[in-house]
């Protein structure tokens, strides 16, 4: 075919199209799609935009893109690799030591920085003037001090301290370092000096235990360039953290307000699938004149096809169009609610999302509208002359399984996972076969009610004569009711699934979340410390004794060699671990697999006889630990491994015969290996525990410092007060979808009603010419729809009740639960809904003269 | 131009079969109007269907333009009626979505060729409704719809013009003016005119008047009946 032809059949196209925007079943395709987009881009904009802004805070909170950290100097020749693949490069060392200030003496965790630091961010620092923000440390002579330091040896800025053999003066005190996340890694306070200091101070010496690390700062395309040599001195036993392995992670409250989101845009995405395809199907009964005349004037099928795709094709990229729009709009609004909780400004949005949205869209066309287009290349040219000669409807098979196949796709593509997509697919599928028998059943069971009706009312009457009308066009009806029971599911599942996830996140942070951190309470401080704390607190978590060790075989191999390479840089294996005793398993930890210590089992008796006897060697039996799912992933443990811990001086072999998995969000002490009790008492020890104290008791605070010297009390009220600023925002964005979905849900509610509008016009123009009055026609219509609205809130609640239960369990990792509610309410709300719409839309139906509305039946 | 040998037509019921065309003859010379008159459901719709390639027969044989038509499929004969073909429908089939201009514009961009706006325009002015090209179907009277119909099935310079009951829907008056309007485009255009109707007066000004009868065309002179139906 000419180009010129080409140009004639897209002019052609274009011009119905025009006139053709004032149609009811144009204008809500168009609104689906417009939904669709717009749901899916925002969505995609937000989380594209959050990715890469948790990457840069990951940078900064990590110091560098990359850091690699080791006891000994780098070699020079590392330096020069890492420089000439595009970094710039950082030092920085790490180190322990006794700061003094006349008589006081407190160890701190020293951090000597070059003129680089830091690669990214600020420090806030009170140098005398208020808090300052700064892009560098210390300069050379002075050095930064963490409050706690300055409160432990009394510090005013200008004091000099002694570390090591030199002296500095203090010339600030740290409020937040710029790479460093608020945490209590390290228990010693901080104080930061200059690199070119620390020769003086002649701390780095043979066998002292120093961190060197160096901080690089590049482009991704840096970062991919050195990834095997990073890979190289991973084995080597450098620990080498990158932006990727070592990004913040999101939280529980974020990563499932993550899936939410995820869950919520496909819903929308296949709420506007169902709009379309209940659109186009009046779509292309509307045009099948206009088909048959251009085949009467010469037109090809391919033709015929090629002018009506344009069409939709025309109206999905507007729509696509104007949903990015609005999804770039929706994704500000999303962002100005979490505003306080993104730490820093995101990077611009990427264009990914709008080829991401723009794709959806042609998708959502092609797989929903696709095969019911077809049916308009098979009209016969004969139909100008024999109205009545339409052509068969597309398979209800085909649309279905279309429909599945291409939304398949866009799970997979959303989601990353082939094998979800797959089973949601295979899942969906079987339901709607199943749905396809219930909704028969349901129907027909609702008919036989309603017929049985004997009352002589007007809306007894109104109920018989609309379920007849019902019963009439049973298939009709049928995938009506599928539309609806569809769409009520996808809405009641969002609003069930909000409810609950709040109520979760209520539930993860209740008003009494621990506020304080106590730690290095000393055995003999232990029940004082209790007794001072006690009254005064509400809630407190158990006091947890602690005792420090070193893993230092695993299976009886050299620990990096036991596990796998990427593995052998892992923190766990490289520090000291915290590790505690408890009968019982805390509170918030569960046994995932394994058993619990059976206090009086042979293991642990063996264990306890192991202590008795700890002069003898060697030991009689390896002692049972639980570990933390997490870290046994990671290092690739599993029950009955054998680990061996360094305490002390003594070797304590152990085997894990529990895995727990845990809350690293509860704001309590959490421990990645419990001893059963009697083993770790004789070592040295000291007790952790965290409680609520409420705004008004701070004063307690300062009584236990002063009565507790030695013990260290952590506020943790700021972070507290983040991660709760976070789940409120996170609940406002979870709602704006919600919207979003439920505007989705209307726009098919409208796409189903304006599809079945001339078949109605008819019938009540029927009613009309045998008698009815304009009361009568609009009750028997109210009674229609609100049946048919009844039977797919039941169908709707039945499977949201069951496709919540799934979801909790499977993706939002949430303990299931019944909803009575949404039996009652989803079955009224939609008889209520489907009543009201549908009556509103027949409205103009019902004033029209009977000759027209009879007329309008197969009307192009 | 036109040329059916045989032709026949028979639709199944369920287990019976009705025979509408039986052992159908006709030819038709290029430039010859000719009139199909026949009673309600005596099978001139289908026979019209049928000469203008929309159905095909059950048995028989039709050439148009040379081509035999059972040896082409559905997009063949569509391709062969592609700008040499017209029609003019009983309920005028105007696209409601469309203007004037746009509804005669339509043959011409199905098989493009150039100056196809001005033609159109042109045609509009020749049927009396230059002045309304921008207006929509329902905009206009049903004789200035027919009329459109009429400039759109000449537009595309056709060979053979196809009018199904061209008055059917329209009172007398009007019916009048459209068939002066038909004829004397015809004429002027020297196109062939197959006419189905079952308007004497209107069967009367074609060259040549056929009866269908029985699922057979027997010649038939409408003067011998006077005026009307």
């Amino acid at each position: 075919m000419s180009q010129h032809a080409h140009y004639h059949n897209a002019r052609l196209a274009w011009r119905s199209l025009k006139r053709d925007l004032r149609a009811a079943d144009v204008r809500a395709l168009f609104v689906a799609l417009v939904l669709a987009v717009a749901a899916s881009t925002m969505i995609a904009f937000f989380l594209d935009r959050l990715e890469r802004g948790l990457e840069r805070q990951a940078s900064q909170l990590l110091g560098g893109d990359v850091v690699l950290e080791q006891r000994d100097p780098f070699a020079p020749e590392l330096r020069q690799e890492l420089e000439e693949a595009g970094f710039t490069l950082s030092d920085q060392v790490d180190l322990v030591s006794m700061i003094s200030r006349g008589e006081r003496f407190q160890p701190a965790s020293v951090k000597a920085v070059d003129d680089v630091y830091p690669h990214y961010g600020v420090s806030r620092v009170a140098r005398g003037n208020g808090s300052e923000e700064l892009a560098s440390g210390p300069p050379r002579g002075e050095a930064w001090a963490d409050p706690r330091l300055a409160q432990l040896i009394d510090l005013e800025i200008g004091d000099r301290i002694q570390v090591g053999q030199t002296e500095l003066s203090v010339s600030g005190f740290i409020e937040r370092e710029a790479d460093q996340s608020a945490g209590f890694g390290s228990f010693n306070p901080r104080l930061m000096m200059h690199l070119d200091d620390l020769d003086a101070t002649g701390l780095v010496q043979e066998g002292s235990r120093v961190e060197f690390e160096i901080l690089a700062a590049g482009p991704p395309e840096a970062l991919e360039r050195v990834e095997p040599l990073l890979a190289e001195l991973r084995q080597r036993g450098v620990e080498v953290r990158d932006i990727r392995q070592d990004r913040p992670q999101l939280g529980n409250a974020l990563e499932r307000a993550e899936s939410y989101l995820g869950i919520a845009g496909l819903a929308a995405v296949l709420l506007a699938g169902v709009a379309v395809a209940m659109s186009t199907r009046r779509y292309v009964e509307r045009h099948l004149d206009t088909a048959a005349l251009l085949r009467c004037f010469g037109a090809s099928q391919y033709q015929l096809v090629k002018i009506f795709a344009l069409q939709l094709l025309g109206l999905a990229l507007v729509a696509a169009l104007i949903g990015a729009l609005l999804g770039l709009v929706g994704q500000a609004a999303l962002l100005a609610l979490l505003v306080n909780f993104l730490p820093m400004t995101l990077p611009p949005p990427g264009v990914m999302p709008l080829f991401l949205g723009i794709f959806t869209a042609l998708a959502v066309l092609v797989g929903f509208a696709g095969p019911t287009l077809l049916r308009i290349k098979r009209v016969s040219a004969l139909k100008v002359l024999r109205r009545e000669l339409d052509p068969m409807p597309p398979a209800a098979w085909l649309v279905v399984g279309v429909a599945a196949l291409v939304f398949g796709g866009l799970l997979w593509l959303y989601s990353g996972s082939l094998a979800l997509a797959l089973a949601l697919l295979v899942g969906g599928t079987v339901l709607l076969a199943v749905l396809w028998g219930l909704s028969t059943l349901l129907l027909n069971g609702v008919l036989l009610i309603v017929q049985s009706l004997s009352g002589r009312g007007e809306w007894s009457q109104a109920l018989r004569l609309g379920g007849r009308q019902l019963a009439r066009r049973r298939q009709a009806g049928l995938g009506q009711l599928l539309a609806f029971s569809v769409t009520f599911f996808a809405m009641a599942m969002m609003v069930l699934v909000r409810g609950d996830l709040l109520t979760a996140w209520e539930a993860q942070l209740p008003e009494n979340t621990p506020n304080y951190f106590a730690i290095n309470i000393q055995p003999d401080e232990r029940d004082p410390f209790e007794a001072a704390v006690d009254p005064h607190v509400e809630e407190k978590s158990t006091l947890y004794p602690m005792v420090r060790g070193r893993i230092t075989a695993i299976n009886g191999v050299e620990p990096r060699e036991a596990v796998s390479a990427d593995a052998r840089g892992d923190n766990s294996l490289r520090r000291e671990l915290n590790l505690t005793w408890q009968a019982e398993v805390p509170e918030g930890n569960e046994v995932v697999a394994g058993e619990w210590f059976k206090t009086g089992t042979d293991a642990v008796r063996e264990a306890s006889d192991w202590m008795s006897a700890v002069d003898a060697t060697p030991q009689a039996s390896p002692v049972p630990i639980s570990m933390e799912d997490g870290l046994a992933n990671r290092l690739g443990l599993t029950l009955g491994d054998s680990l061996t811990f360094s305490i002390g001086n003594d070797a304590i072999t152990t085997q894990i015969t529990s895995l727990r998995s845990l809350n690293w969000d509860s704001f309590k002490p959490n421990f990645f290996v419990i001893f059963p009790p009697g083993v770790l008492e004789s070592f040295a020890h000291s007790y952790i525990t965290a409680f609520y104290l409420p705004d008004g008791a701070q004063g307690l605070t300062r009584e236990l410092v002063q009565d507790f010297p030695g013990v260290t009390l952590l506020n943790v009220d700021a972070i507290l007060g983040q991660v709760r600023d976070v789940l409120t925002q996170v609940t406002r964005a979870v709602e704006l979808i919600l919207v979003l979905v439920l505007l989705a849900g209307i726009s098919v509610l409208y796409a189903a009603l304006t599809a079945s509008r001339p078949v109605r016009a008819h019938e009540s123009g029927l009613l009309r010419v045998f008698g009815a009055g304009n009361r009568m026609i609009s009750r028997i219509q109210g009674a229609e729809y609100a049946l048919l609205g009844f039977a797919s809130g039941l169908m709707g609640a039945a499977l949201a009740e069951i496709a919540t239960g799934v979801l909790y369990v499977t993706l939002l990792d949430l303990a299931p639960r019944l909803h009575l509610g949404l039996w009652v309410m989803l079955p009224l709300g939609g008889a209520l809904l489907i009543g009201v719409i549908g009556h509103a839309l027949s409205h103009s139906l019902r004033r029209q003269a009977p000759a027209a509305s009879l007329g309008l039946l197969g009307e192009a | 131009m036109l040329k059916a040998q045989s032709l026949c037509k028979s639709v199944t019921s369920g287990e019976r079969s009705l025979t509408i065309l039986h052992e159908l003859s006709l030819d038709v010379a290029a430039g010859e109007s000719v009139a199909i008159l026949g009673k309600s459901g005596s099978g001139k719709s289908t026979l019209l269907g049928l000469l203008a390639g929309l159905d095909t027969p059950t048995d028989g044989e039709l050439t148009l333009f040379g081509k035999r038509l059972s040896r082409l499929d559905e997009d063949g004969r569509a391709a062969l009626r592609a700008g040499r073909v017209g029609f003019v429908f009983q309920n005028f089939q105007l696209l409601p979505t469309l203007s004037a201009l746009e509804n005669v514009l339509l043959p011409l961009e199905l098989s493009p060729r150039a100056g196809e706006s001005r033609t159109a325009q042109d045609w509009l002015a020749r049927v009396g409704l230059g002045e309304r090209t921008s207006h929509l179907p329902k905009q206009l009277s049903g004789g200035e719809q027919q009329r459109v119909a009429i400039a759109r099935a000449f537009v595309a310079d056709p060979e053979l013009v196809f009018a199904d009951e061209p008055t059917g829907n329209l009172d007398p008056d009007t019916g009048a003016q459209v068939i002066d309007l038909l004829f004397s485009l015809n004429q002027e255009a020297g196109t062939t005119l197959i006419l189905v109707t079952h308007d004497h007066a209107l069967a009367r000004r074609c060259n040549r008047c056929l009866r269908l009868e029985s699922g057979r065309l027997v010649p038939f002179s409408p003067e011998s009946l006077g005026e009307g139906a």
